[in-house]
């Protein structure tokens, strides 16, 4: 018997998650945003504990420059110490980022596979009610969300998922409907395959990857809604994250304008690390751009 | 000769189109397939020829119950109706009834290793304990030529003739009374064709394996086929053995379908008068009242326009739908060569 | 007489995350006036790359062409500007495509878009377009030439469109009409219809025909001549019916016999296909100093794996790179 594979030297299993990787680790602009948020996480997780300076008690003089006294980042109007406050700020910044998206990307697979598995009439109902979500004004809705029911993180937190998972469940609809007509779901079905596996086990995990890019994405924005929301004054005064830092000091930009820029720059450059992120995964998943 | 295994009778399926041109609550739809029937023997190929739109892949993913349009008419697989499906039953006629599909490259979940795709019908349509399952996968491995170490590797690892070999495992892995292998090789390079089209003659004297075969390339189904039904806009037109069917073409479709063929013999391109067939098939959603082949017909006559033709064979196994067959005129190829 | 077309050792390089690969190695041949010739050969063999080097539309910053020279009409195109290889692919050299829903636009009617050509290749006014696209659509056959010129390409069959493609592609009364796998995606009564086109278009113009194809049937009703590629080399050249009634290298005789034939008086014999085992090699194999077909060859011996074999002249028109060329 002839055998086609008769030259081809073993290989090893690799999954497309392991290309992906490989692919990952070959951009370097990723590389360099994956390594500041591990930076950033770190510093949130252990910064606190290393950096022992309570956030919230008066520790100096209002208002001193960073690099005096000791305080490397200065102090705010009320004489806090911003280092600590970043430090501790980080910790709030970034759970709320991921909640949030957590949230949105919840909300929007959820709407988006029922409606892209079914099709039909519970497509036309689904998809009227993501562009229901899709018209309000996101700004604007998720402060009558947070004014109505309180600034508490959660609800902040929901606040942001709510206004923001209709282009998850966009997404993922289009990834069903295209998914949905590969032949190897065919295939799964004619290999007997019942509805709900087809729909968790073969169409899900294909769709995964614009789904992904677009969570990684979603984290950052969910932070710069955060900072916006806090900017306004709508959030807990208790706890400190770094929108709530710009927010608090706001009125005194002029006089002291490093109290609102060092927290406006982590901010930056958190949801510039997330984006490129974003952006590696989305050349590393995105098959098209794969070469042999 | 061996018995019959799966008797298709009356097979249609039906599309709905959209609203188009019709009022409110009216559904127009596309008979992708139109009332046809056919048998396949035993351990034999019956092979389905068309070219695109004639309905020769919708009607064979019909008696798997793969499509998605209404589907109506009779499935009778080993003297069972196997059509109307509670959940039991589509389980065991999914076992009984596999398919190889046309693109290995799209056929296969990217995510699952080599195994699990073989392993699926197993696991979904058997209660064999995982031990047996595991010893099924490694026998079908090796039976269509695959290494035993690429059971752990995932499709975008092999090249296309080793998917669909994947794909082939996959298919035999409940022992299936019938595959259908819908366009299996069209999409591979011809010498990986000729493996494939080896492997599944090896494998059908083997296991005794009945296929219902796919395909538009007529040098592929000569070679593959006992039988063959050429099928145009969802109808069969012509339905014999193979060599009745290559060598005396009743009906002036597959004679135009066998003469375009383009052939490396020249004395077969020296001899054989090329039928010319003008045009395009007709719009499927607006068909010739009488035979649906008669805009492109080259013997066309009046009453071809009004009546349809039964695919009949006047008391012998070739059987043709065509009005100048039993008519008392000519016959159609006879018309042919003479219009040359 | 000068060839119209001579190509000489054209070597075209690949950039691939690999390193760089040789697509096309050592390519020579040449194309007369009026005559018509066909690549054969498997996917990934350079087939497509060197009508694309023809064309000038190597993909940018990917491919290039490394060492050679493309004589068109004793012009060199690999050293000509960009404006003149436009110049030339409008007016002189045409090609048409596979897929021939891809290659039209489909917010233009096919009349705008073989007009468009007209008018900017040939310098005609709008009417004049307009009237000699009209009868463009008639010369490759689609009835009613009068109306259809306002439909948009989905209102067209595949056959059609393809129809259209030939209309743009002979627009301008080319020298060359490149035609790469024109008829894969058609059904086979349409495909005769195509090559039953392209034969008269042929006869009448006196347009020489570049045809890229995997299909031996369809090389013999094109081509008068074939040249066979593996793996960016030419492997075997010649008429095609010496080729095919005696092949002179392995590949080609593997290429031909794989494929079951409609014959003339089928039989109840039936053998197995000749299997060519394995598949093309990937980039990263090509250009090595063997011949690199050795690994699915069933002659191979040592030297096939040591050296590359050269072009070797047989009977007189007949040219094989292969060790074995005389014993097979």
């Amino acid at each position: 018997m002839s055998d086609e594979t008769l030259h081809i030297p073993v290989e090893k299993a690799r999954s497309p998650l392991a290309e992906a990787w490989e692919m990952f680790r070959q951009n370097h602009l990723a590389m360099v945003g994956l390594a500041i948020l591990i930076l950033i996480v770190l510093g949130a997780i252990f910064g606190p504990l290393i950096y022992p300076t309570d956030p919230y008690e008066m520790v100096w003089a209002p208002f001193s420059p960073p690099g005096q006294e000791g305080f490397l980042l200065g102090t705010d109007y009320l004489g806090r110490d911003i280092l600590s406050q970043l430090l501790n700020g980080a910790r709030v910044t970034l759970i709320i980022g991921l909640a949030a998206a957590f949230v949105t990307v919840a909300i929007g697979i959820t709407v988006g596979a029922l409606a892209g598995f079914y099709g039909g009439a519970i497509e036309e109902a689904l998809m009227r009610f993501t562009e229901f979500f899709q018209v309000l004004p996101t700004l604007l809705f998720s402060m009558v969300i947070v004014s109505l029911f309180g600034a508490s993180l959660p609800m902040i937190t929901f606040a942001i998922g709510v206004v923001s998972w209709t282009a998850v469940a966009r997404i993922t609809r289009a990834e069903f409907l295209r998914i949905r007509e590969m032949d190897y779901v065919m295939a799964s079905r004619a290999s007997g395959a019942p509805g709900m596996r087809l729909m968790f086990t073969v169409i899900l995990p294909n769709s995964l990857p614009p789904i992904i890019v677009q969570s990684a994405l979603m984290v950052g924005s969910a932070i710069l809604f955060e900072a916006g929301l806090s900017f306004l004054g709508l959030t807990d005064p208790n706890i400190v994250s770094w929108g709530q830092i710009i927010g608090s000091n706001r009125q005194y930009i002029l006089e002291a304008g490093y109290t609102v820029t060092i927290p406006g720059l982590a901010i930056f450059v958190t949801v510039l690390a997330i984006s490129l992120v974003g952006d590696g995964l989305n050349d590393a998943l995105n098959p098209k751009l794969r070469k042999r | 000769m061996m018995p019959e295994l799966l008797d298709v009778r009356n097979l249609s399926v039906r599309f709905p189109v959209g609203r188009k041109g019709t009022g409110w609550g009216q559904t127009s739809y596309l008979t992708a397939v139109d009332d046809i029937s056919f048998t396949v023997r035993k351990g034999e190929t019956l092979a389905i020829v068309g070219e695109s739109g004639s309905g020769k892949t919708t009607a064979a993913l019909a008696i798997a119950q793969l499509v998605a349009g209404e589907t109506s008419g009779e499935v009778v697989l080993d003297g069972q109706d196997i059509m109307p499906a509670g959940r039991d039953q589509l389980r065991a006629m999914r076992r009984k009834v596999q398919v190889i599909f046309q693109d290995p490259y799209s056929s296969l979940n990217p995510r699952k290793r080599a195994e699990e795709i073989v392993r699926e019908p197993l696991d979904n349509l058997t209660n064999k304990p995982a031990r047996e399952k595991r010893e099924i996968v490694d026998r079908l491995f090796q039976a269509v030529g695959l290494r035993p170490e690429q059971k752990r590797l995932f499709p975008h690892q092999f090249s296309g003739g080793q998917r669909q070999r994947i794909g082939i495992a996959r298919a035999l892995s409940t022992q299936p009374e019938v595959i259908i292998c819908d366009e299996p090789v069209s999409a591979l390079d011809v010498a990986v064709q000729a493996q494939i089209l080896n492997l599944l003659r090896r494998l059908q004297s083997e296991f005794g394996l009945t296929y219902i075969f796919i395909s538009h390339d007529l040098g592929v189904v000569q070679h593959m086929c006992d039988s063959v039904a050429v099928m145009y806009m969802g109808k069969i037109v012509e339905h014999a053995d193979r060599l009745a069917l290559f060598n005396n073409p009743q009906h002036p479709y597959t004679a135009a379908l066998l003469s375009a063929v383009p052939s490396i013999d020249p004395t077969l391109r020296d001899h054989s008068k090329r039928i010319l067939i003008p045009g395009d098939p007709p719009d499927p959603l607006n068909l010739p009242a009488g035979c649906r082949f008669v805009s492109r017909c080259p013997v066309a006559q009046l009453h071809c326009r009004e009546l349809v033709p039964e695919l009949t064979g006047n008391g012998t196994e070739h059987l043709t739908a065509c009005h100048l067959v039993d008519a008392d005129l000519v016959s159609p190829m006879q018309a042919v060569r003479e219009a040359e | 007489m000068e060839p119209l077309l001579k190509v000489e050792n054209l070597r075209i390089e690949l950039k691939t995350r690999a390193g760089v690969a040789p697509v096309i190695d050592d390519l020579s041949f040449e194309l007369g006036q009026g005559e018509s010739i066909s690549f054969v050969g498997e996917s990934g063999c350079g087939k497509s790359m060197t009508a694309l080097a023809i064309m000038g539309l190597l993909p940018e910053g990917i491919g290039r062409v490394a060492s050679g020279r493309i004589l068109f009409g004793g012009e060199d195109l690999t050293a000509a500007s960009d404006r003149r290889l436009r110049d030339i692919r409008g007016n002189e050299i045409s090609m048409i495509f596979q897929e021939p829903m891809t290659s039209l636009n489909p917010v233009y009617t096919v009349g705008e878009q073989i007009a468009e050509v007209l008018r900017a290749h040939q310098g005609l006014g709008q009417r004049a377009a307009w009237t000699m696209a009209a009868e463009l659509l008639d010369a490759v056959r689609i009835p009613n030439p009068g109306r259809r010129i306002d439909d948009y390409p989905f209102q067209m069959s595949g056959g059609q469109r393809q129809r259209v493609m030939i209309a743009i592609a002979l627009a301008c009364k080319p020298k060359i009409l490149i035609a790469d796998e024109p008829t894969t995606a058609l059904d086979v009564t349409v495909q005769a219809q195509i090559f039953d086109l392209l034969r008269d278009l042929r006869a009448q113009t006196g347009t020489s025909i570049i045809m890229i194809t995997h299909d031996m049937g369809a090389v013999a009703e094109m081509a008068e001549r074939m040249i066979v590629m593996y793996a960016g080399r030419k492997v075997e050249e010649g008429p095609v019916a010496d080729v095919i009634a005696h092949a002179r290298h392995p590949y080609t005789h593997g290429l031909i016999s794989c494929v079951p034939h409609i014959v003339a008086n089928l039989t109840e014999e039936r053998e197995e296909l000749t299997e060519v085992p394995g598949i093309v090699p990937g980039l990263g194999e090509f250009g090595q100093d063997m011949c690199l077909f050795s690994a699915r060859c069933p002659r191979v011996t040592e030297k096939c794996r040591s050296a590359r074999p050269p072009e070797a002249m047989l009977g007189g028109s007949q040219v094989s790179a292969c060790w074995h060329a005389e014993e097979v």
